[in-house]
């Protein structure tokens, strides 16, 4: 969960405050990024003092969590206050104080009780006698024009005699401004960043494209406000149900023409007077969980077979052997990334994932992690029940692995025989004055969880943020 | 190749956290209500539990929600609705079926709106349908029922969700609701230790107005229920808006939920969003309010009556306010030798006897057998 969180998160971090305020003016998005970004601990506090009418003292705040669980409090509390959500005041008696801010506060409230008439939901579209499209057919266009997408960057559709998607000219430009593809001579060429793209799940990906169009929206001069609270809004409408389009701003229905090349949308037409969100656009807020599951089954996993119950379709075997059920080209494709293929059958290819095939492919930039994650979402359902069940039986507090962990560690290793050196952006705090002076913003830093590396003999310490240590030693300056 | 243990890569390992369902068994006793009138009508704390439901299903998308009213003659469904079950609530990826009616109304988050709709229509059809007889035959609430409701739609929903995920938990989720005739409890404690954040997350709500005396007629299915709750490990929270139900602050005690008398009914959103809104994950890192002063008395088998001290079948373990007729279990059918009840135990006082000091010997550890007491 925490690496398909982390990329729009931190996008949403760099976001002045002012643009959260115009942001959170919608209960939509006030619910998606409260249910999307939010450690479970955090909601927690929100929705604890969403309904309060006073500031809640820090103190109380502070007896609430157990005292083992300060860093995920601190954690929480810091993710809240970098969103914008959790502020401090001092009430009458001058004592620090939590509360949620207002627009955000007023939003959420009106999303959970929905008493104002905002439209924040979208409006159904009530045309009679106009037939609806089924869920299968949005299920089977979302999934064509994704596999398009990503096929277009592997260069599979080229090879396999699969039909041409054409996608358009604003697709292409996003993934090459995004630094997915690169053209060269008319060529495409997928870039390091593409091939990790590409391994990520869906969720992910959708994310990580609808993060790019936005960034995007801006040079061209549209508002990134109203196309993320469009975004949100499209989260949260309903798979199966047509929408209204006449409500929707200009700039908003130039977002959801370019959404539709994604298979994000679907609309009979350009000009039709409604649009239907796809799973893709649906289960944007959910978390991971729910979408490997059976939907970016039918997705990913080969065509016209989606159905039955998981989603996935490798089988890896402690000797590092790779069963995939597929014939779909774009996964073969990317499982050749990383395994030495041996046959081929109708419905099914094995292989070997070895030291040189793995080297090959983080040669090209794909991380060790990216292949077990690949290889984690797409594990076939058997594997997935056989190896949970031996590992509940023997370990105690470790979570039970659905790959052999022998395999898993091995791709590890292997990425650690190139990689040697990590770099890490952030900030160093150094030069203090006494010892006493170091230590407390130092564990305060450990405590918030920013800290990566630390030295008490030369007094210096290396945090991934800064403004939060920053605030704690002006604090402790003016005492 | 130091950098490499076990420890750094289960931390970096993408867990799915798993949904939690949660069930409300919301009494809808009218007697109490009426009682209540004053302080807390029906309807705003139908409102509240509402929005308590919405910030629960808010919470994370594949949540899930059940709620049960356990009403004075009967326990019923209010959502979901038992008879269109299928379309509504067996979709997998948690999406709701459009069911009939299309209102025009979009300033509401959907999901809300249907669980919203349901649950008034339902309670709305439920009021409706309990006649005077009903209420004048009967002042208290269906408790024990509407538990094995929720139990048995706990049940359901584990097994369907282990399937549709293809976690090993299928079978231990089957062999664990199969029956407290189940295997050792030992079992299920190290399952759930191990596999605790991938399974559905289920916790049981009972919002309760009805008085102790009431209930104790059904002493013996709600403490049945919660035993399999203690077993299956699902934690009964416990909201008490008023009287103060005995056997409720047992079974909170029991399955390690939280247990809360409203000193303040008007505050029974603040109270729901604070203590009850936490899932097991979060119940963790938080301090939860705990009851020190748990009433353990029990009813006896006989009348239904709470008892402080009472008689003890030596064979089934039934309680009896009183010798039971014949001496005879009412339970077991044993025969019993009641002797004199009423006599103090006759106290044998300690004798004094100097140790003798034996090095090492095994005289020294085995004890004297005490004397039992004559009858």
């Amino acid at each position: 969960m925490a690496a398909s969180t982390s990329r729009p998160l931190e996008y949403l971090e760099g976001l002045p405050g002012t643009t959260f305020y115009k942001l959170y003016q919608q209960p939509s998005t006030a619910l998606a990024i409260f249910r999307r970004m939010l450690p479970d601990l955090a909601k927690c506090f929100v929705m604890a003092l969403l309904y309060l009418k006073d500031p809640l003292p820090t103190a109380d705040l502070e007896l609430w969590v157990q005292s083992e669980s300060k860093k995920q409090r601190d954690n929480a509390i810091s993710i809240l206050a970098r969103l914008h959500i959790l502020s401090k005041t001092r009430t009458g008696d001058n004592v620090l104080a939590y509360m949620v801010t207002n627009p955000f506060a007023s939003s959420l409230r009106q999303a959970l009780v929905g008493s104002e008439d905002s439209q924040s939901f979208g409006v159904f579209s009530q045309i009679p006698g106009e037939s609806q499209v089924s869920i299968a057919d949005l299920d089977d266009y979302a999934r064509q024009q994704w596999e398009g997408v990503m096929g277009y960057m592997v260069g599979t559709s080229a090879f396999s005699g699969q039909r041409e998607l054409n996608l358009s000219k604003g697709v292409k430009q996003l993934l090459q401004a995004g630094h997915l593809v690169e053209i060269r001579d008319r060529r495409v060429d997928i870039t390091k960043d593409g091939f990790g793209f590409v391994l990520q799940d869906v969720n992910t990906q959708v994310w990580h494209i609808l993060i790019l169009y936005v960034e995007s929206a801006e040079a061209i001069g549209m508002d990134s406000v109203e196309v993320l609270s469009f975004l949100f809004l499209l989260s949260s409408l309903e798979l199966g149900q047509s929408y209204e389009k006449k409500h929707l701003t200009s700039n908003q229905l130039r977002t959801l023409a370019d959404l539709a090349d994604f298979g994000i949308v679907y609309q009979d037409t350009p000009e039709a007077t409604r649009f239907y969100p796809t799973r893709l656009a649906t289960t944007l807020t959910s978390d991971s969980s729910a979408l490997n599951n059976p939907i970016t089954g039918s997705l990913t996993g080969p065509a016209g077979e989606a159905g039955g119950s998981g989603s996935g379709f490798i089988i890896v075997e402690t000797n590092y052997r790779l069963y995939a059920y597929t014939s779909s080209p774009l996964q073969i494709s990317l499982i050749s990334l990383f395994t030495n293929l041996k046959y081929r059958f109708p419905n099914l290819v094995t292989g070997k994932i070895t030291r040189q095939s793995v080297r090959r492919a983080i040669e090209i930039g794909i991380t060790a992690e990216q292949i077990i994650s690949y290889l984690h979402s797409h594990a076939h359902p058997q594997l997935r029940k056989h190896n949970a069940g031996h590992a509940t039986s023997n370990t105690g507090g470790i979570p039970p692995s659905v790959l052999p962990p022998t395999v898993t560690d091995q791709i590890r290793l292997w990425q650690l025989e190139r990689d040697r050196l990590r770099a890490t952006a952030g900030f160093l705090f150094k030069d203090f004055t006494s010892l006493a002076e170091y230590q407390a913003p130092c564990q305060y830093a450990a405590e918030i969880g920013v800290l990566v590396w630390k030295s008490d003999k030369k007094r210096m310490f290396f945090v991934t943020r800064h403004e939060q240590v920053a605030a704690f030693l002006r604090s402790r300056n003016q005492q | 190749m130091n950098s490499v243990d076990a420890s750094e890569h289960y931390d970096l390992g993408t867990t799915d956290l798993a949904p939690s369902l949660l069930t409300i068994v919301f009494d809808t006793n009218p007697h109490a209500w009426a009682a209540l009138n004053q302080s807390l009508p029906l309807s705003n704390a139908v409102a509240n539990l509402l929005v308590f439901i919405n910030a629960h299903l808010a919470c994370n998308y594949a949540n899930e929600i059940a709620v049960v009213a356990s009403h004075s003659q009967k326990a019923a469904w209010l959502y979901p609705s038992q008879h269109d079950t299928p379309s509504i609530t067996a979709d997998r990826d948690g999406d709701v079926a459009m069911n009939g009616s299309t209102p025009a109304q979009t300033n509401k988050y959907r999901p809300f709106r249907i669980v919203e709709e349901q649950v008034t229509k339902n309670l709305k059809d439920l009021m409706d349908s309990t006649s005077s007889d009903d209420l004048r035959g009967n002042t208290s609430t269906m408790l024990a029922g509407a538990l094995t409701l929720a139990l048995s739609h706990i049940n359901r929903r584990t097994i369907a969700w282990a399937e549709e995920h293809g976690g090993a938990d299928l079978e231990d989720a089957a062999a664990e609701g199969g029956g407290s005739s189940g295997g050792p409890t030992s079992r299920a404690g190290r399952n759930s230790a191990a596999n605790e954040d991938e399974r559905l997350q289920s916790r049981i709500l009972i919002v309760s107005v009805s008085g102790s005396s009431d209930s104790a007629h059904q002493y013996i299915p709600v403490m049945n229920g919660i035993f399999a709750c203690q077993r299956l490990q699902i934690p009964i929270d416990v909201c008490k808006i008023s009287g103060d139900a005995v056997f409720l602050q047992q079974a909170c005690d029991a399955t390690k939920g939280v247990y809360m008398a409203l000193s303040e009914p008007r505050g029974f959103l603040q109270y729901l969003m604070m203590a009850f809104l936490p899932d097991q994950r979060s119940r963790r890192h938080l301090v939860l309010p705990t009851r020190v002063d748990v009433d353990f008395r029990a009813a006896c088998f006989c009348h239904r009556r709470v008892v402080d001290i009472g008689y003890v079948c030596s064979i089934c373990l039934s309680i009896f306010c009183e010798p039971p007729p014949n001496n005879e279990c009412l339970t077991c059918g044993t025969i019993l030798d009641i002797g004199d009840y009423g006599a103090k135990p006759a106290l044998i006082p300690r004798k004094k006897k100097k140790k003798k000091r034996v090095n090492g010997t095994s005289a020294a550890g085995t004890p004297m057998s005490t004397p039992t007491p004559g009858p």
